[in-house]
Formats: structure tokens, sequence, C-alpha cells
């Protein structure tokens, strides 16, 4: 494993693992390897599992950044920005060693299709850096259909302890085939808007959703998040859009639809120059976001997010 | 969301967004109110070029008037306070968008001192 991953620039194999032993000793093995080779080492995996690898390091794990992932990488759509270039970024002259976890088996309907295109969009946002990204999966808990899908997002493939190149390896398929048409909850309140109505937009939201039992700074960050894509719409998306607001399952779901195509498949997965002004509206998003779905055609895009109540 | 005038006449005209931005009495800076998004933000970003020219050690921000802030507003913010040649930026009682999206953003930005409300 160690000999294929220091040669190219960018790995990223997927970690096919049976049991909580194997997952331990697979992982515990992969950071070590890393610090031998004086690596920076980061663990971004759900919290039962980072006790897995910090138990299994012992005194090492001292040596090693750990997050849990079912926080900072709850929304899919921030894990490149916030959690994977966000540790590389930091350590920009070195490569780098991560493990992510950004699939488990609790992921939701909704989620699931937004953490294929973010294992997806991996290969883009490192594609020539200097860096291995090791992504456990668990063959016991999650589906067929998930497990098959690693192998499209992903180089390589370990499984039963052997790396080998995946046959299936296509990322921009991936892409592609969950960018779902969205379709709003025929209860949504609806208000269309262009540059007049942004200020009026941003208000109903926020009547919406506190009605809908938001209120604090989750009631904030949906008139931030708002503000940002009906803006994107009246500045990128034809002048004007649409916007609708429901609540689904435990959570208060905004959507934006405008006549624009988002072209860029990692636009709001970048992090942004410092001194830069503009551009940061869709990552704010993904920032404050449990979830961000978007879907992009000829015919114009939709973008919506998710904040649980 | 009730868009007939009050004799239920024809729809009101909707206003967009207004900053209005004066200098401070007394003190070296501004005091903005209204909101800041897209369509006032050349306004804002020109207020905050003239802040920047007459700022020597500490220029104050007097936000109590503002109900809204979006993330390019204060992007312009936080680069005109990294691109001064020295003191700081007192903000004083800004709308929580403003500290909200510095702690996103700029976590570590030592120029701007937020004042809260």
């Amino acid at each position: 494993m160690s000999t294929v991953t220091h040669e190219q620039a960018f790995a990223h194999p997927a970690l096919f693992y049976r049991s909580e032993r194997e997952y331990a000793d697979r992982t515990v093995t992969f950071v070590r390897e890393g610090l031998a080779a004086g690596e920076p080492v980061a663990v971004a995996v759900p919290a039962p599992n980072l006790e897995l690898i910090r138990d299994g390091l012992g005194a090492d794990a001292r040596d090693v950044s750990f997050l849990d992932m079912a926080e900072a990488g709850r929304n899919p759509g921030r894990i490149i920005p916030g959690v994977l270039r966000a540790f590389a970024d930091a350590h920009a002259h070195e490569r780098v060693r991560i493990i992510g976890e950004p699939v488990w088996a609790g992921r939701s309907a909704a989620e699931y299709p937004a953490c294929a295109q973010h294992e997806a969009l991996i290969n883009a946002a490192f594609a020539g850096r200097s860096a291995t990204i090791l992504c456990p999966y668990d063959e016991a808990g999650l589906d067929a259909d998930v497990l098959a899908d690693a192998f499209v997002t992903h180089p390589t493939v370990i499984a039963g302890g052997r790396e080998r190149a995946s046959g299936a390896y296509d990322w921009p398929a991936v892409v592609a085939r969950y960018n779902e048409p969205l379709d709003r909850a025929p209860d949504a309140d609806v208000l269309t808007f262009g540059a007049q109505e942004l200020p009026e937009v941003r208000r109903f939201t926020v009547g919406r959703a506190a009605s809908l039992g938001l209120a604090g700074q989750r009631l904030q960050d949906t008139e931030l998040a708002v503000a940002e894509l009906t803006t994107n719409s009246v500045v990128h998306g034809g002048g004007q859009g649409t916007l609708a607001i429901w609540s689904d399952a435990g959570h208060v779901v905004c959507e934006v639809r405008d006549t624009g195509r988002l072209t860029d498949p990692l636009a709001g997965r970048r992090p942004p120059e410092h001194g830069q002004i503009g551009g940061r509206g869709l990552l704010l998003v993904h920032y404050v976001a449990d979830l961000v779905r978007v879907h992009t055609s000829d015919d114009g895009t939709t973008i919506r997010f998710y904040l649980g109540l | 969301m009730d868009a007939t005038g009050p004799t239920g006449g024809p729809p009101r005209l909707r206003s967009g967004a207004v900053l209005e931005v004066r200098p401070l009495p007394g003190r070296p800076g501004l005091r903005a109110s209204g909101e800041i998004s897209v369509t006032t933000r050349p306004s804002w970003e020109k207020a905050l070029e003239e802040l920047s020219r007459q700022h020597t050690d500490v220029s104050y921000l007097e936000l109590s008037g503002l109900r809204f802030v979006d993330v390019a507003g204060v992007a312009a913010l936080a680069v005109t306070a990294m691109n001064l040649p020295g003191g700081r930026v007192v903000v004083e009682q800004p709308p929580p968008q403003l500290p909200r999206v510095l702690e996103l953003f700029w976590p570590s930005l030592r120029r701007i001192e937020v004042a809260p409300r």
C-alpha cells in the first residue's frame, strides 16, 4: 500500500472493512506509516470510529489531528473546503495524509447523493496535490449500491487487505448520476424575486423559518444563506428566481431556483483567497447548512439547503 | 406579504435595499444604517475606501442602525482592515451576520474588534 501511495501525487483509496478490529488495524497502520514518513496526519471519521483509531494509536495519537466527521462533515459539501483542504493548506509544503469517512450507515436518502458527489469531487479538488486520502467503507453496514459507487469514485480500493486499481473508476459519472431533479414539497411557501425584492425575500424566509421552528443562530444562518443564494440568482442566474421553504422530517428546507447553470462542479467547495471579496456565497451555505443538494441543467439550477430543527 | 395598498388599490412599489453612510461625529470613522447587500455594496465599498484613507490608529464603525450585511459586505470590511498599515477598526453594535461571517472566514483577524449589540 505504501509504495503505491508514495509514488503518486494524489492517492485516494477506499478502504472496505468488515469489523471494528479490521477497521482499527488498517487505519492505525495507515496513520503510523504517515507519522513514520514525517507526514502531518488528520483523522476525520464519526466519533465511535475516532475512538477505535485513538485507542489503537495509544501515545502516537497526540501527533494526529482528530475531527468528528458527523459534526465537521454533517453536510458533505463542506468537507473539501472545511476539512480536507483546510488541513492540506495548513501544511502546504508537505505531503499530508488524511482518513476521511463521509459515508456511514446512518446517512439518510437525502444525504447520500451529496456524499457520493463529494467523494467524486475529491478527485478534482486534489488532482496533482501531494496528499493521500483514505476513505473507509463499512462493507457489512452499507448498501451494495453505495459500495459499487465507491469503486467509481476511488481510483483504488483496498479490500481484504489488498489494494487494487478500480476498473470502474470514473468520478464524473457519479457527479452526473446524482445531479438529480429535486421536487419541492406541495405545501411549500413560494415567492418569486428579482433584484428589488432581495430584502423582501429575506424577510419572508426568516418569517416562515421562524414559524416552522428555527430560532437563534440557525435562524440567522437561514437569513444569510438565503441572501447568498438569491443574490447569486440575481447576479449570475438570469436576474430573478423563485424561493420555496417548507419543513421535512425535522428540517427546515429552503430552496432557490433560477435559470442559470452551474458549470463549475467545485463551486462553493474551494477555500477562498484571503483577500478575495466575492465568491464566498455558496461556500457560506455549505458551512452553515446540515445538507446542501444541487440540481443543475440547461433549464436552470436548483439549490436546496437543510437546517435541522 | 401584503402586496396591495392600504386602500386595496394597486400594489405598492416595493423598494430594494437602502444604505446610508455618514461620518461619525467626534470620532474617526463612519455610521452606517440600512442594509449592505449586492445593490448597496458599491456605496459601502466607497465608504470603506474613505475610512481607510483617513485611518490613523483606531477607526470606528457604528452599525446600530444596520439591519443586514451579506457575506461580500463583511468580506469588503475584512479586506479593508487587512490592508490598513496598522491600528484597528472597532465595529460597534453590528448585526449578527457580521461576527458570524468573520468567525467563519477570518477567525484570527485581529485588526477588527467587535463591540456587540
